[in-house]
């Protein structure tokens, strides 16, 4: 199956992305449209309702048929979190909210804690609750379990360009879940979201790559495409990795059927 | 002075970056910004928040040597009344701005805790973020002031030099170095999410500066881990009283220091005022600078009307409006951002 499904909605991008970091909102728009995505996340303190030309939400919603996600960054607990979701549901009237807890602005990574708290709460309230979250198995399986629709570890850090850093952890998620895993953070370039799609991701979001691209449109694009070539690559069945060379002739097929 | 904290005084905690500040540094200033410009980049993307300040009042209790707001000045001095405050801030949100910072003096009866409180109160009415650069508080201030609204406080220590410091600040509550130099950590204490610290450069060696203004964020980062930290680079303009600053910086070394603090401190949010010139400010922009004062009346008030007669803190260098500033921006595809903040987050932060 080729779409993505998150709770009861279904897209046929498995690229999200993020919004915050671009040059001017037209180039913003600009990389939606290239990248082919139907799934943005807008910081709810950059919705700006008494500012339409600053405000990110406003020019979102010009996109037909894109849906927002918004998301919590700034809030530092749970607390904050859900309130700051409760009032992102009334404004942009999306079912969605990406949970997004980090307690130390500097680095920015995300607080598992507080982020297991606020998506429980907002799971049992009837939202699709994707976390954003260090690239931890057991918490991934627990948010699982608390009624998370999906869950987004990330790669490496926001913005550093590390890409799949945390590729080995991220296995283990994608292993046990029966949710979409999604990495979101961290990744610099189109062949590391392939590398994530061939591991197993259901999707990828990115933000800084793309906005921090000399040509972000044509960046976006070129994710567009790495996504879809790991998607198919996986689907098509990537050859396992083996410890020691096999012939593309097998050495003893003159043994004949041997078993 | 004896009782200096450790972090400032062990010069490891910024040997890392020391190198780039010499004066015989081998790294070309062109290197620095072009790693600094990368790290910005990726970390911040093409992106500048934009605030404005409002000086609530002029009256002061300290003596500072280089201050247009000293005591012993002829300096015209007043306070907004609330109605005022009020009306300053309906005319910045006007202007656009949702993120204001709230000045005043060293306490007075005329500034006292209570006035700035209830200022605080009032912007939070109106503005999502409200940071105040006022005098030193105790931790029941400024979590009550966290409880207003307010986010973010900024304190300058001036001067890292505590001989320094001591001459330059001839009386008042502002005179106890260690006193200014512990009011950040009050702040964050308290539950103040931000704290914006610097040095006033011009005063002493700048390098010097440099190096200790660092290790000073350097140590408040490490010990309180929910902080949000912000750095500003306020060089010596003209003001009232003519002093002349003893240690000049040019614009070399301080694009020199900006570009070092970046890649010394990736994370941190570097902040430019107009007190600089439009023609290094929109070089700084998207280089390192990721926050930056627009628009900004330095006398109490004037954002409804000037007052010729009124004399500001310190003299604007830049004076472009808003549009002016924000096409400047533009033209270097950065996103001029007037509003990063909701006041849902508002609070003092969680223990």
């Amino acid at each position: 199956m080729n779409e993505l499904q998150i709770g009861t909605h279904t897209f046929s991008s498995r690229l999200i992305l993020g919004t915050g970091k671009f040059g001017n909102v037209q180039s913003m728009l600009d990389a939606i449209r290239a990248a082919g995505t139907e799934l943005v996340t807008v910081a709810l303190r950059r919705f700006n309702r008494e500012q339409v030309e600053h405000d990110l939400f406003a020019a979102l919603s010009t996109i037909e048929g894109l849906t927002l996600m918004p998301n919590t960054s700034g809030a530092s607990n749970a607390q904050e979190a859900v309130r700051a979701a409760h009032i992102s549901r009334e404004l942009s009237g999306s079912p969605f909210i990406k949970v997004e807890i980090h307690p130390n602005p500097q680095h920015l990574m995300p607080d598992p804690i507080e982020t297991y708290e606020a998506s429980r709460i907002l799971a049992s309230e009837g939202f699709l609750v994707m976390p954003y979250i260090p690239a931890d198995p057991v918490l991934a399986k627990r948010l699982e379990d608390a009624g998370c629709a999906s869950v987004m570890p990330l790669g490496s850090a926001i913005g550093s360009g590390h890409g799949l850093a945390t590729a080995e952890m991220i296995k283990l998620i994608i292993r046990e879940s029966s949710i979409p895993v999604i990495v979101d953070a961290g990744l610099r370039s189109p062949s590391e979201a392939c590398a994530a799609m061939e591991m197993g991701c259901e999707a990828v979001l990115v933000n800084s790559a793309i906005a921090a691209a000399e040509n972000p449109a044509e960046m976006a694009s070129a994710f567009n495409d790495a996504v879809k070539a790991g998607l198919k690559a996986r689907d098509a069945g990537i050859m396992p990795k083996s410890g020691s060379a096999v012939a593309t002739s097998p050495l003893t097929s003159f043994l004949g059927k041997t078993s | 002075m004896n009782g200096l904290p450790n972090w400032l005084t062990d010069e490891k905690g910024s040997a890392d970056i020391a190198p780039l500040l010499a004066p015989d540094s081998p790294v070309s200033l062109e290197s620095l910004a072009a790693e600094a410009k990368a790290i910005t980049l990726r970390r911040f993307g093409r992106t500048m928040s934009l605030y404005a300040p409002l000086y609530l009042s002029n009256y002061c209790s300290s003596g500072c040597v280089y201050c247009g707001y000293a005591s012993d000045r002829k300096t015209l001095r007043r306070r907004l009344d609330f109605q005022e405050v009020e009306r300053e801030l309906e005319c910045m949100k006007t202007m656009g701005i949702n993120d204001v910072l709230l000045l005043t003096g060293e306490r007075t009866s005329d500034a006292s805790f209570d006035y700035l409180r209830r200022c605080v109160d009032i912007a939070a009415t109106l503005m999502p973020k409200i940071s105040v650069e006022a005098f030193p508080m105790d931790i029941n201030e400024y979590r009550a002031l966290a409880d207003s609204g307010c986010t973010g406080i900024t304190i300058y220590q001036e001067t890292y030099d505590p001989d320094q410091y001591n001459m330059l600040h001839r009386w008042g509550p502002k005179k106890n170095f260690l006193d200014r130099l512990e009011t950040p950590e009050r702040a964050l204490q308290a539950g103040i999410k931000t704290v914006g610290v610097g040095a006033l450069l011009g005063l002493y060696q700048p390098e010097k500066e440099a190096l200790k203004l660092l290790r000073h964020v350097r140590h408040l980062c490490k010990t309180y881990w929910k902080a949000g930290l912000s750095v500003s680079f306020p060089r010596m303009r003209p003001q009232t009283g003519g002093y002349q600053p003893p240690f000049p910086v040019t614009d070399s070394f301080l694009a020199r220091m900006i570009f070092a603090f970046r890649i010394g401190l990736p994370d941190v949010e570097l902040a430019l005022s107009t007190r600089e010139s439009p023609r290094f400010r929109d070089g700084m922009a998207g280089l390192a600078i990721t926050r930056m004062s627009i628009a900004s009346r330095t006398t109490v008030g004037g954002y409804i009307e000037q007052n010729n007669d009124e004399k500001g803190q310190f003299e604007v260098h830049d004076d472009r409006n808003v549009e002016e500033f924000c096409f400047a921006l533009q033209e270097k595809n950065i996103e001029p951002v007037f509003k990063n903040w909701e006041p849902v987050y508002n609070g003092p932060c969680s223990e």
